[in-house]
C-alpha cells in the first residue's frame, strides 16, 4: 500500500497555478527524491505534502488517511528544513524533546526515544550543547533527530545538505542512505542536485515547470529519459545533442548530422524530419578504426580512470565523448568518433523521446 | 597613503576627539555642578562666583529629603508606577507586536497603520483628554490612574513587530510541525529568541516611566500618592525655594536610574538605537 499518495492536486499562489494536476505515490519504506531546477515546484509540493501549504485541489493521503485538510501536526509526517531551524536556546535534547512535549508525551518516555535517536545518529556526546556550538554537520544531524523522535509516517527533506560543504556533503550523503537503511522509513527529499537523485533514490521525480517530467528509478530515468529535458538534467557530464535530419525504413533510421556524416540506429519514431539525437558522452568512443563522424578536440579532461574528451564537429556542433585513462588524445587533434547505436535517443521538436534498440 | 596625508588625517582625529571632549564636558558639567551643590550649604550655592568643590561638604540637605519629606512614599509609589507601566507595556505590546507580524486575521493591516499613526501624535496632545477621562472613573490621586495614560507606547509595539519579523519563518514552521499550539510557539520560541530585545525594551520603557513628569504631575494631588519626580518640587516650604535641598532630593530621584543605566548600559544603548532606528 503506498505510505503518501497524491491525487491530482493542484497548487496557485494568486493566480499563477504552480502545482499543475500532479498524481503521485511513494511506497511504505521507499525513498523517493524530487529532483528538477530552482521554480520548478519541488519545495512546493514537499511543503503541501506537509501542510505548509494548503492544497487547493485534488486529495492527498498518508497511510490511507486523507490528510489536505488536517493541520501539519496532524500528518504524522517530519520535516527537515534547509537551514535545519533548530532552536538556538534550546540544546540538542530540547530541541528533539520540543515536538514531543508538545503532544504532551511523559518526560521517561520523551528521554528514552531522545537517547535512542542519539545513538541512532551517534551524537549521544552532544545532547546538552546548543546548536552554536554545533558543527554543519552535526546541526544537520540534530535537525534529522528531531524528526527520528517522533517516529513519523515519512520524513521530508527540502535540500538538507545544500549548507554544508562539498566534502561533507558527500558524507552526509552516504550517512543518509545509511540511515534510510537503518530505519527503513519512508522518505521523501527535494534536491536540484542530479548527483544526490542519483545516489539516494529508489525513485526519483523529476519535475519541470511545476508538472511532472519523468517517474523511475535513477536508472530508468538514466537509461530512458521520458524527455529531452530530463535526458538533459540528469547526468554529468550532460547528454551530447546534436541536430539530426531522420528518414526511415520501418524500424531501420538513418539520422544525417549537422557536418553531414550519417548515423543508421533501430528506432520507431512516428515521422520522418527533424529531431535532436541525444547520446551520453560514455556511448561515445575515441576510436582508431571506423567511425561514425569526426571532431577536433579543444578540451580534455584526465579524471584518472577516464579521460573526457571534448570534441567540435565539422559544423561547430561540441560533442564530448569518453576515452580511457590512457588516452593519448590532446587539443588540436582530430579523433574519430564513434556512437554506440543501441544508446541514442531521439527528441522531437515537442521534447518527446524515443530510444534506439 | 603618503605620511604628509596620515598626518593630516591624524590632526582632524585629533581635532573631532578634543572637540567631542569638550562637549561631553558641556554635557557634563550641569549634572556634576548639581551633584556638588547638593553637598553644599545653602548660602554657598548662592554665592554669585563658581566654587567647583564645596567649601563646607554636608550631608544635611540629603538628611533633610529623606527624614523631613514623603522622599519613601515616594520611590514606592515610582518604583509600583514605573513597574506597572514596564510590566503593562512590554506584555501587551509584546503580544500585539507578534500578533502583527505573524497571525493572518482580517484588519490587520489597517490595524498596522493605525498603530503607526497613533505613533505621530504627541502624548501633550492627548493630557486633556487622559485627565478627564481618568477624572470620571475616580482614578485621580491612584497607581492606576498614574499608570493607564502611560501605557500608550506604541514604538514598543513597532520594534517588537521588526523584530518578529525578521525571524526566519522556518522556526515557525518547524514548530508548526512540531504540533506546537500558537501559545508554545510565542512563549518557547519566538519570545526566547527575542530575550534581547525584551530586556532592552523594559529598560528604556522603565527609564521613560520612571522620568515622566507631566502626567504624573497632573494625575496626583496628593503628596502622598506622587511619584519621585512629581514629589522633589515639593522640596520647599513656606519661606522659598532651597536649591541645595532641591538638589538633593534630585539627585535622589536620578540616583536609581543612573545604577540601571550604569548597570544595563550596553542594553540601554542597544534600546535606544533599537527605538530611535525606527523614530527615524
Ligand atoms: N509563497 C509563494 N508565493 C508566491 N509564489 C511562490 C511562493 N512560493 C513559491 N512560489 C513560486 O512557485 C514556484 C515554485 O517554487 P518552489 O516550489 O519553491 O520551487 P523549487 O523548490 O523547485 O525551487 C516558483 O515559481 C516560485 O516563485
Ligand atoms: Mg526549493
Amino acid at each position: 500500500m503506498a505510505e503518501i499518495a497524491l491525487e491530482n492536486v493542484s497548487k496557485s499562489f494568486g493566480a499563477v497555478e504552480v502545482i499543475k494536476d500532479i498524481s503521485l505515490q511513494v511506497g511504505q519504506g521507499e525513498f523517493v527524491v524530487f529532483l528538477g531546477p530552482s521554480g520548478s515546484g519541488k519545495s512546493t509540493l514537499l511543503r503541501m505534502i506537509a501542510g505548509l501549504e494548503t492544497i487547493d485541489r485534488g486529495k492527498l493521503l498518508i497511510g490511507g488517511k486523507e490528510c489536505q485538510n488536517l493541520v501539519p501536526g496532524k500528518r504524522n509526517v517530519a520535516m527537515v528544513f534547509q537551514n535545519y531551524a533548530l532552536y538556538p536556546h534550546m540544546t540538542v535534547r530540547d530541541n528533539m524533546a520540543f515536538g514531543l512535549r508538545n503532544v504532551g508525551m511523559k518526560e521517561a518516555d520523551i528521554a528514552a526515544r531522545v537517547e535512542d535517536a542519539g545513538r541512532i545518529l551517534e551524537m549521544d556526546a552532544l545532547l546538552d550543547r546548543r546548536p552554536s556550538q554545533l558543527s554543519g554537520g552535526q546541526r544537520q544531524r540534530v535537525a534529522i533527530g528531531r524528526a527520528i523522535v517522533k517516529e513519523p509516517a515519512a520524513f521530508l527533506f527540502d535540500e538538507p545538505l545544500s549548507n554544508l560543504d562539498a566534502a561533507l556533503r558527500v558524507r552526509t550523503r552516504v550517512e543518509l542512505a545509511q540511515l534510510h537503511q537503518r530505519i527503513a522509513a519512508t522518505m521523501i527529499y527535494v534536491t536540484h542536485d542530479q548527483t544526490e537523485a542519483m545516489t539516494l533514490a529508489d525513485r526519483i521525480v523529476i519535475l519541470n515547470d511545476c508538472r511532472i517530467e519523468q517517474i523511475g528509478t535513477p536508472m530508468e530515468v538514466y537509461t530512458y529519459p521520458a524527455s529531452r529535458f530530463v535526458a538533459g538534467f540528469v547526468g554529468n557530464p550532460g547528454m551530447n545533442f546534436l541536430d539530426a535530419d531522420v528518414s526511415t525504413s520501418g524500424k531501420e533510421a538513418s539520422a544525417t548530422l549537422g557536418d553531414g556524416s550519417r548515423v543508421a540506429m533501430t528506432i520507431s519514431i512516428p515521422d520522418d524530419g527533424a529531431y535532436e539525437l541525444g547520446i551520453r558522452p560514455e556511448a561515445v568512443h575515441v576510436t582508431t578504426g571506423e567511425g561514425d563522424t569526426k571532431g577536433e578536440a579543444t578540451v580534455v579532461e584526465h579524471l584518472g580512470d577516464r579521460t573526457l574528451v571534448y570534441t567540435r564537429l565539422g559544423d561547430g556542433t561540441s560533442v564530448i565523448a569518453l576515452d580511457d585513462g590512457r588516452s593519448q588524445v590532446a587539443p588540436g587533434d582530430v579523433v574519430t568518433l564513434r556512437f554506440d547505436t543501441s544508446q541514442l535517443h531521439l527528441f522531437d521538436s515537442a521534447g518527446r523521446a524515443y530510444h534506439a534498440d | 597613503m603618503t605620511p604628509d596625508t596620515t598626518r593630516r588625517y591624524n590632526i582632524a582625529g585629533g581635532i573631532i576627539t578634543i572637540i567631542t571632549v569638550i562637549a561631553a564636558l558641556i554635557w557634563a558639567f550641569p549634572i556634576y555642578w548639581g551633584i556638588v551643590s547638593s553637598f553644599k550649604l545653602e548660602d554657598e550655592v548662592v554665592r554669585p562666583y563658581i566654587e567647583l568643590w564645596p567649601e563646607n561638604p554636608t550631608l544635611r540637605h540629603y538628611w533633610f529629603a529623606l527624614t523631613q519629606t514623603q522622599i519613601g512614599s515616594w520611590y514606592l509609589n515610582s518604583v509600583v508606577t514605573a513597574l506597572g507601566v514596564t510590566v503593562l507595556t512590554v506584555s501587551t505590546s509584546l503580544l500585539a507586536g507578534y500578533a502583527l507580524s505573524q497571525l493572518r486575521f482580517p484588519g490587520r493591516r489597517p490595524l498596522w497603520w493605525l498603530i503607526l499613526a497613533s505613533f505621530m501624535v504627541p502624548t501633550q496632545v492627548l493630557i486633556i483628554n487622559h485627565f478627564v477621562l481618568i477624572a470620571n472613573m475616580g482614578l485621580l490621586n491612584t497607581w492606576a490612574g498614574i499608570i493607564l495614560p502611560q501605557l500608550i507606547h506604541p514604538v514598543v509595539i513597532i520594534v517588537y513587530k521588526q523584530f518578529f519579523d525578521q525571524v526566519p519563518r522556518e522556526f515557525r514552521e518547524a514548530a508548526v510541525m512540531d504540533n506546537a499550539s500558537e501559545f508554545r510557539i510565542l512563549t518557547k520560541v519566538y519570545i526566547p529568541m527575542n530575550w534581547g530585545v525584551t530586556t532592552a525594551l523594559s529598560i528604556v520603557t522603565f527609564i521613560w516611566a520612571w522620568n515622566a513628569f507631566l502626567w504624573p504631575f497632573l494625575a496626583v494631588t496628593r503628596t502622598e500618592m506622587m511619584t519621585i519626580t512629581v514629589g522633589i518640587t515639593q522640596v520647599s516650604d513656606a519661606f522659598g525655594v532651597y536649591y541645595a535641598r532641591q538638589l538633593a532630593s534630585a539627585v535622589l530621584a536620578g540616583f536609581p536610574v543612573a545604577l540601571a543605566y550604569l548597570l544595563f548600559q550596553r542594553r540601554v544603548t542597544q534600546a535606544i538605537t533599537l527605538s530611535a532606528g525606527i523614530k527615524g
